[in-house]
């Protein structure tokens, strides 16, 4: 309970130093609660902490004013002017007032000479969200109003929020004031603007993920195995500095949890032979064939990043796949517990390497995984016991054929779109998340996730394969004709001449006519699943 | 020129340089080892604490060192913070304008009794 007070007190300070420090806060926090009990040392504490509330948190909003007014603007490569203030120290009042004032007169005398009252200006349809939406809303608010601290935002009270459905005219000819209003153009741009269904505001995808971490200690990625572009945009967000400050762990589903040591070790920036550290991705248990070389590149980034960030926060990459050893794994009934048990697994990893040390972290999981199917799938529902609040983001495209090619055209890539009250929400999941590889079932996107992540269209996207050179006639090559063999009865060919290919395949006209060979033969049976898949995990062997 | 943000040097900032002198600590072994040698004085509140770190991060006076459990603690990661060569620098020059302080108290026998 007091740690709850102590945490909603701490919401007193300026996000910066909230986002910074404010778990380390809690950590100190009940550090001493542990060790100060009794009636006297708790009284103590809560004077020490009060009186240290009100020297702190002035001098820290002083300090995030002044971190506002000296920081540099990053220059703008496609040529646009910025401005960049080079004083350190804040303007004096009586310069602020100057300059109100100076601004109030240009205002006027621009609408004077233009000629429009100041009545129709449209003071008041700006959009202010609830106070539970979510992050992405949030973040579509605050890059509309200008407001860079998204939780003032929501703490406005609700009787001062203007709404933009109640002053702006759903057939205003302004289109940008409709979008505003939420009066956008039907789904299909051909109908009559829907009140209902609001148009999705795509964001800046590393924007977007990062401002979930304000009120979200786990966000969890749904990934489509072995993207270029998708691992492209994951990359580039782990060498983000504000994303690096924010996140302890990244937990990846293709990583051995029996590598945790070596893959700590190479993380932190150690000399790790490759081959030791390799065998975190190459040795994944829910793996066919070999790994796509998108996940030792996002190892890599993540590694280089924190020698950028030598003497700073490290980040920390968490396997959550089974530790199971494929070098003692000889059959399917050896294999069967580990397949058995990978989303508990990987829950039980985030339990245990992130909630129990309060940490922050990025969950990138296929979206099989996590997608909620009846409600969150195994990992969601066993973090929401465990007290977490998780923010799902699912890869979705446009299915072969379908008319989302042309809505999505205009949206940024990547991308991180809030799935609730809007059309896309209402699509069926099923087709969006699978590019058209899935049929559409009752499963709205809207039910199924929070937010959607657009990477690019369908046709454009592509995978990484690892190259035939590293596989034929190799020893590790072998060994995962051995793996395959186990894993789905026989090897198939994973050599591949081309590293990158089209992720998806492309639509072919169908024929006229069933081929009675072909329908006859069929995809080769699938060897019986093993029986021990549902035994209990073996113990946990030490970390290598 | 930017105004310095530890010039003068706070007594909050000071004391978390000294505590650093022996060894690296995460927040909580800090407070603590203010506590301790201050004759628990100064205990240090979690917003004044990581504000003077910050600054002194900032300053490159400390330094983060890395994530790791402290065992009397349990499992918890926590972020460990060293004092840099310029930290060490700044308290030692820190420590002799202080002497020099009190050299000036003695001459003027500002002092009852002669324990200091």
């Amino acid at each position: 309970m007091s740690e709850k007070i102590y945490a909603l007190l701490l919401r007193l300070y300026p996000r910066q130093f909230r986002n910074t420090y404010g778990n380390e806060s809690l950590q100190l926090f009940r550090d001493r609660s542990r060790t100060e009990r009794g009636i006297f040392p708790t009284l103590r504490l809560w004077i020490d902490l009060l009186a240290d509330f009100a020297v702190s948190i002035p001098l820290e909003h002083r300090r995030a004013r002044l971190a506002l007014i000296g920081s540099p603007v990053p220059s703008q490569p496609d040529g646009v002017p910025s401005f960049r203030v080079l004083e350190s120290d804040s303007l004096r009042p009586e310069a602020q007032l100057a300059g109100a004032l100076l601004s109030i007169l240009a205002f006027c005398s621009v609408l004077l000479l233009i000629g429009h009252p100041a009545r129709s200006l449209p003071i008041g349809t700006w959009s202010f969200p609830s106070a539970n939406a979510d992050p992405a809303s949030l973040s579509a608010a605050s890059s509309a109003t200008g407001d860079s601290d998204a939780d003032a935002i929501a703490s406005t009270p609700s009787t001062d929020r203007k709404t933009a459905s109640a002053t702006v005219d759903p057939e205003s000819p302004n289109p940008a004031e409709r979008r505003r209003a939420g009066f956008a153009s039907s789904p299909r741009g051909d109908g009559p603007p829907q009140a209902s269904a609001a148009e999705p505001k795509p964001l800046d995808a590393t924007h977007a993920v990062i401002d979930a971490f304000a009120t979200h200690n786990i966000v969890m990625i749904g990934e489509i195995h072995g993207n270029k572009q998708l691992h492209d945009w994951l990359r580039q967000l782990v060498s983000t500095p504000a994303f690096d400050d924010r996140v302890d762990d990244i937990v990846v589903e293709f990583g051995n949890s029996l590598y945790q040591r070596s893959v700590d070790r190479y993380i932190s920036g150690e000399d790790v032979p490759l081959e030791q550290v390799q065998k975190a991705w190459r040795n994944v248990i829910g793996a066919i064939g070999p790994p796509s070389p998108v996940y030792q590149q996002l190892y890599q980034a993540v590694r280089e990043a924190n020698l950028r960030r030598r003497g700073k926060h490290q980040l920390r990459i968490v396997l959550g796949d089974p530790y199971g050893d494929w070098e003692k794994i000889k059959n399917a009934e050896d294999l069967g517990p580990y397949l058995g048990h990978r989303d508990q697994c990987y829950a039980q990893v985030v339990k245990e390497e992130v909630l129990a040390r309060h940490h922050r972290a990025l969950l990138i999981m296929g979206s099989g995984h996590l997608l909620r199917r009846n409600g969150p799938g195994v990992v969601e529902r066993t973090l929401r016991d465990a007290g977490a609040q998780p923010y799902l983001i699912v890869f979705g495209t446009n299915p072969a054929g379908s008319d989302l090619d042309k809505r999505f055209s205009s949206w940024p890539r990547p991308s991180v779109v809030s799935l609730s009250g809007t059309w896309l929400g209402d699509l069926p999941a099923d087709p969006v998340a699978t590019g058209g590889m899935a049929p559409a079932t009752a499963l709205k996107l809207a039910d199924a996730a929070d937010a959607l992540l657009f990477i690019g269209p369908r046709d454009t996207l592509t995978q990484l394969r690892m190259p035939r050179s590293e596989l034929e006639g190799t020893a590790y090559g072998r060994e995962i004709t051995r793996r395959l063999t186990i894993q789905i009865g026989q090897p198939f060919n994973f050599l591949n001449d081309e590293t990158e290919v089209p992720q998806f395949p492309k639509p072919q006209p169908q024929p006229q006519q069933p081929q009675p060979q072909a329908a006859a033969a069929g995809p080769p049976p699938l060897p019986p699943i093993p029986k021990s898949i549902n035994d209990p995990l073996p113990p946990r062997p030490p970390s290598q | 020129m930017p105004k310095q943000k530890l010039h003068p040097l706070p007594s909050a900032a000071f004391q978390i340089l000294l505590a650093l002198a022996d060894e690296d600590l995460h927040g909580y072994g800090i407070m603590r080892q203010v506590a301790e040698q201050t004759g628990g004085h100064i205990r240090l509140g979690p917003g004044t604490l990581y504000g003077s770190i910050q600054s002194l991060l900032e300053e490159r006076l400390i330094e983060e060192v890395d994530l790791r459990e402290d065992e009397k603690l349990g499992q918890e990661r926590r972020r460990y913070y060293r004092l840099t060569s310029a930290g060490r620098k700044l308290a030692c020059t820190e420590a002799e304008r202080l002497a020099g302080v009190l050299r000036i108290a003695r001459t003027k026998k500002i002092f009852r009794g002669d324990y200091v």
